[in-house]
């Protein structure tokens, strides 16, 4: 390595700190506790392979990584095909555009703890506005309690979850559908294509790399949720909103079983890292904007 | 042909309010709520405009007694936090951004990617063993842990992003910069930065929006009442038994306000360095 090389590895020194500090040793930290008995995050006993085999015995582990494929998978389903559609609706000039955007904005850097307050405030059975409406239009002839029944609660913070997404997602694609000479739109009409061809031929192959960033961002987004389920419904009603970081929490910090809150937390540190190699091998490309 | 074109006009901008509400309402609905008495609110009886507006669950949250007395506190730790954030994690991004930029060594592009990558993973499972470093370093219960986990959780992303800002500047610039007798601190401070300005201002409302709305690790690491952040000072008007709904909403709404009127302003510039970051 010479003095060149040496000096921009130094400027990214204090940020490569942070990164060992706070991410990858106390990644190596929970892998190593996954394999010990702890109680109140002292008196190590080396267990082997004990806490494992609890966890993969664990209903509750069951029902959180199905619960963690639904919550993910169903958003993610949601959230790619529904700004696309609002995309393609506003893609158009039209005054306060730049307002339009900035507003667009807001729900998405809104903080969980509010975003669960909102929820809670809205979707509350007795005073919520939502079960108000509902029950005015004689829709239903009771109270839905939305955040409190086992049925109804996972489906209600998927859509409180995609409807935080939906704007900004709708911002990526309007901006990548702005790559788009309107003169090839023009061209293409000329030669008669329709609708349906503009979009298979021209739009999909403009629009596909800014979709493939977004099933990152959307699924690390998704899977990751921790505050806003915590702070609705605690993973309950028993268990129905329990997805694997809400157990890693419950585990640690509730019921202080550290050792099994670390496996749960290896099993999904190994899948993650899989799925993230897959993805940056296979799916990943930079967009190139021309 | 003329009213045509109005028609769709008018169907567009139509479509454009419904989606601008779908958006907004919530917030709306809880600003609108935050001015109702009490007894409004648990009798269910919230209209769009106040009937008769109070600041009734506002006063309480600055003026009492007892109860949650400390609510001002929570805004001034929260706001020592997120500015302390918004400082650290941008000068370490703009470093790290640069280093990535204008310096190629070997696996300079997997450390690249590692400052994304490394958000893959949910920051609940870090939570436990960070919880025991802070306890080891004497740093639990400390605005100064809190400090260095949010510029740690917010600084890989703005590194990733001022990369491609740094970018788009030619490096024409420093090289005649050098032969004016400019060291490369001295560039990189007066002619590089300068130029990378919306992006590192885009990099620091990002620290800051993220370590304002943090609660998980100011949760588990925060005990005493006077280090609170505004997350954790709202969440208690909440308990399981209980909601205190209008000191809830009035407190809602004052965490949320600064965000939005420190955000609103500089959204296209966020707006646009996301946008950079996503797209080369």
């Amino acid at each position: 390595m010479n003095k060149k090389q040496a000096t921009g590895l130094l400027y990214l020194a204090p940020v490569l700190i942070l990164i060992i500090a706070f991410f990858l040793y106390p990644s190596i930290s929970i892998i190593k506790t996954s394999f010990y008995q702890t109680r109140y995050g002292i008196n190590f006993n080396f267990a082997g392979l004990k806490n494992y085999l609890v966890i993969f015995g664990d209903e509750v582990f069951h029902a959180s990584l199905v619960n963690s494929l639904i919550w993910t998978v169903t958003g993610l389903i949601l959230q790619l095909t529904i700004p696309l559609g609002t995309a393609l609706l506003l893609n158009q000039r039209f005054g306060g555009n730049t307002f339009a955007r900035a507003t667009m904005l807001v729900p998405w850097i809104t903080p969980s703890v509010i975003i669960a307050i909102m929820a809670r405030w809205i979707l509350e059975p007795e005073l919520g506005m939502l079960n108000s409406i509902l029950l005015r239009l004689g829709i239903v002839d009771d109270p839905i309690n939305f955040l409190g029944s086992t049925t109804a609660a996972l489906p209600t913070l998927i859509i409180a979850q995609t409807w935080q997404f939906i704007p900004f997602g709708t911002l990526l694609i309007l901006a990548a559908l702005q790559t788009i000479p309107r003169a090839l739109y023009d061209a293409m009409k000329v030669d008669g294509a329709k609708p349906m061809q503009l979009f298979r031929y021209l739009i999909v192959p403009k629009i596909s790399p800014m979709i493939g960033f977004m099933v990152f961002l959307a699924f690390v987004w998704n899977f990751n949720v921790f505050d806003k389920i915590w702070l609705t419904t605690q993973g309950g009603p028993v268990n129905a909103t329990m997805t694997l970081p809400v157990l890693v929490y419950k585990r640690a910090f509730k019921t202080f079983r550290m050792g099994q809150s670390s496996a749960v937390g290896t099993i999904t540190v190994v899948g993650l890292i899989i799925l993230g190699i897959i993805y940056f091998k296979y799916l990943w490309k930079p967009i190139k904007q021309e | 042909m003329v009213t045509r074109r109005l028609i769709k006009r008018l169907l567009l901008y139509l479509a454009v309010l419904v989606f601008l509400f779908v958006c907004l309402f919530p917030f709306g609905w809880v600003l609108t709520g935050s001015f109702h008495s009490l007894a409004q609110i648990m009798e269910g009886q919230i209209h769009w405009i106040p009937k008769d507006p109070t600041l009734e669950n506002y006063i309480p949250l600055f003026f009492s007694k007892m109860g949650i007395k400390n609510f001002p506190v929570y805004i001034l730790n929260s706001l020592m936090i997120g500015c302390a954030t918004a400082v650290l994690s941008s000068i370490i991004a703009a470093l790290g951004g640069y280093g990535l930029s204008r310096y190629e060594f070997y696996g300079r592009d997997v450390l690249s990617r590692m400052m994304l990558f490394i958000y893959v993973f949910p920051v609940v499972l870090l939570a436990l063993p960070i919880n025991e470093s802070m306890a080891k370093l004497r740093l639990v219960d400390s605005r100064l842990g809190i400090i260095l986990i949010h510029t740690a959780l917010a600084a890989p992303f703005c590194t990733w992003l001022l990369r491609s800002f740094f970018d788009s500047i030619p490096k024409a610039i420093e090289e005649s910069a050098a032969v004016d007798g400019a060291n490369k601190i001295q560039t990189l401070i007066w002619i590089v930065l300068p130029l990378a300005a919306p992006g590192v201002l885009t990099a620091a409302v990002y620290s800051l929006v993220s370590s304002w709305g943090e609660q998980m690790f100011a949760s588990i690491l925060i005990s005493s009442d006077t280090m609170k952040t505004l997350p954790l000072g709202i969440a208690m008007y909440t308990s399981e038994q209980y909601i205190e709904w209008g000191q809830l909403l009035a407190g809602t709404v004052l965490t949320f306000v600064p965000l939005l009127l420190i955000f609103m302003p500089l959204s296209k510039h966020f707006l646009q360095g996301f946008m950079e970051g996503a797209l080369k």
